[in-house]
């Protein structure tokens, strides 16, 4: 099966601070994966390589069959549209509502608007916020809106989904719950799903595969114990 | 494109004093815009008449009445040297004519002049004002011609006069073009810089450069409508009120009618229109699209 994400000896540089120095590694489709480090030591920065949020220095990445090193701007648009994205601070428009909100891919990739209301709704479902559909962020509670955010994020069925501490600013009862939620759509979406996060906690009870990062390099890629 | 004309009025109405301080800034320099146009106009106006109207009068013997073979021969040896544009005859009788339509509300000035008292006459067009003084030496050596006329100076003073103008005019616009540009660049780079959260997200979630900055040049180019129909309503009320005004500032020179005055207007708003829909939406591609590569 190919790879849906495969990095050769990739570098990223910010000035003379190497922060990513010569990464390899694969992700197959389906996997679902933990991006696991201290804080500076890449994980942030590789993910936002796999979104082309960033575009490395040296080096080879190829996601959903995409060169990321020389991507024109369609191409990048038809990358992201196959990518979604969980932020730890959930990135929510707050002067739109709920519903809106969850639109978003929808709407950026032009379906009609009886399309849209179907699938946000069955994506609200989904998180279990199918009451709230009108609500706005600023009513919502830290663990509604990454409900929101993943909502969001699976909402176009993308092929791959990418969560940067999706449970950074949540307890830790929310936090593994959002995580719950992340597996239970791993295995009815058969999504590929990478997570960063320190939760240690949650890595070792889900004992998935888990790629660790120091000071820019992989130090463990651990298969978890389902593969 | 319904979909970004949404936004863009949502947006305007979740920032109205914004909105409104933009719409005001747009429709000040279109009033400017007007006014200059209608100056610009009202010159032109002028200037077709002063380049049209007979520069040179050539005045017969008074006491001759020259013959029609002798006019004819003297309008046609003009007209050979292609540097006259008309020339016209006026007989004793409707020079006493015009002098009494002229000077109708003065009895006194009328009662004083007789109809012979007034010589023929030939009133010459030149095609270019530089023509005058050598047409003028010219038809001075016609036989019956005693005296002749031009207004070399003031023609030249006008011909200098209409050349600042358009100078100045041609200044004047490209220069407020370029302040209501950055104007526009301006405001709508506030409401670009204060959406880059949201801007980022965007482009994160798929959103193409043409979907970001849609829904900022709608809005650059409600302003410039906006601004350009409030600065149009502005000069129309101005134009109304000083009708009085430039009937007698142009009595004689041309008819100031409705139709002339409803076809000025239009053609008013239409300008303001393209220019306010060109600057709105250049300032808001530009705006947009300097946040976009940053």
């Amino acid at each position: 099966m190919e790879n849906l994400v495969s990095a050769q000896g990739v570098v990223k540089k910010f000035g003379s601070n190497v922060v990513l120095d010569s990464i390899t590694f694969e992700i197959k489709p389906g996997e679902f994966l933990f991006l696991t480090g201290p804080s500076g030591s890449g994980k942030t920065t590789l993910l936002r390589l796999l979104v082309r949020d960033l575009v490395l220095d040296a080096g080879e990445l190829k996601v959903i069959g995409f060169d990321t090193g020389g991507l024109k701007e369609n191409q990048m648009v038809n990358l992201r549209r196959q990518v979604g994205v969980v932020f730890q601070d959930f990135k929510l428009l707050n002067d739109r509502n709920i519903f809106e909100n969850v639109a978003l891919p929808l709407e950026i990739a032009g379906m009609k608007p009886e399309g849209i209301k179907k699938m946000v709704g069955e994506a609200l479902d989904m998180v279990g916020l199918s009451t709230k559909p009108l609500a706005f962020p600023a009513q919502l509670s830290g663990g509604e809106l990454q409900r929101v955010g993943l909502a969001r994020a699976i909402i176009s069925r993308p092929r791959l989904i990418l969560a940067d501490e999706p449970t950074g600013n949540l307890d830790p009862l929310t936090a593994k719950a959002i995580i719950k939620l992340l597996v239970d759509i791993h295995k009815n979406m058969q999504t590929t799903i990478v997570v960063a996060t320190h939760n240690a906690e949650i890595v070792d009870t889900l004992q998935l595969r888990v790629l660790s990062l120091k000071e820019g390099k992989i130090i463990k890629d651990k298969k978890g114990k389902y593969e | 494109m319904n979909k970004h004309i949404k936004l863009a009025f949502s947006r305007i109405a979740r920032a109205p004093y914004q909105a409104m301080a933009a719409i005001l800034v747009m429709s000040m320099t279109m009033l400017l815009a007007g006014i200059f146009l209608a100056i610009g106009v009202i010159s032109q106006i002028l200037l077709v008449y002063f380049e049209t109207r007979p520069q040179i009068n050539a005045y017969f013997n008074q006491e001759l009445s020259p013959q029609p073979q002798q006019i004819e021969l003297i309008k046609a040896s003009l007209l050979a040297t292609g540097k006259v544009e008309d020339v016209k005859y006026v007989s004793k009788e409707q020079a006493f004519e015009e002098y009494k339509q002229q000077n109708a509300s003065d009895s006194l000035l009328v009662g004083a002049v007789t109809s012979g008292i007034l010589p023929a006459s030939l009133s010459i067009s030149v095609k270019d004002p530089k023509f005058m003084r050598e047409i003028a030496e010219d038809v001075k050596k016609e036989v019956g011609i005693d005296e002749v006329r031009f207004e070399e100076e003031i023609v030249d003073t006008l011909s200098h006069w209409t050349d600042s103008v358009r100078f100045v005019g041609l200044i004047l616009v490209g220069t407020h073009g370029l302040i209501t540009l950055l104007v526009v660049l301006l405001v709508i780079g506030i409401k670009v810089s204060s959406r880059r959260e949201e801007i980022s997200t965007l482009r994160l979630l798929g959103a193409s450069k043409r979907y970001i900055t849609a829904p900022f040049v709608i809005e650059g180019v409600i302003y410039g409508v906006a601004g350009a129909f409030l600065a149009w309503l502005v000069i129309l009320l101005g134009v109304l009120y000083t009708t009085s005004f430039w009937k007698f500032f142009l009595d004689g020179i041309m008819v100031l009618s409705v139709s002339n005055i409803m076809m000025f207007m239009v053609s008013v708003l239409l300008f303001e229109l393209v220019a306010g829909v060109l600057i709105g939406s250049i300032g808001g591609l530009i705006a947009t699209s300097r946040f976009i590569k940053s």
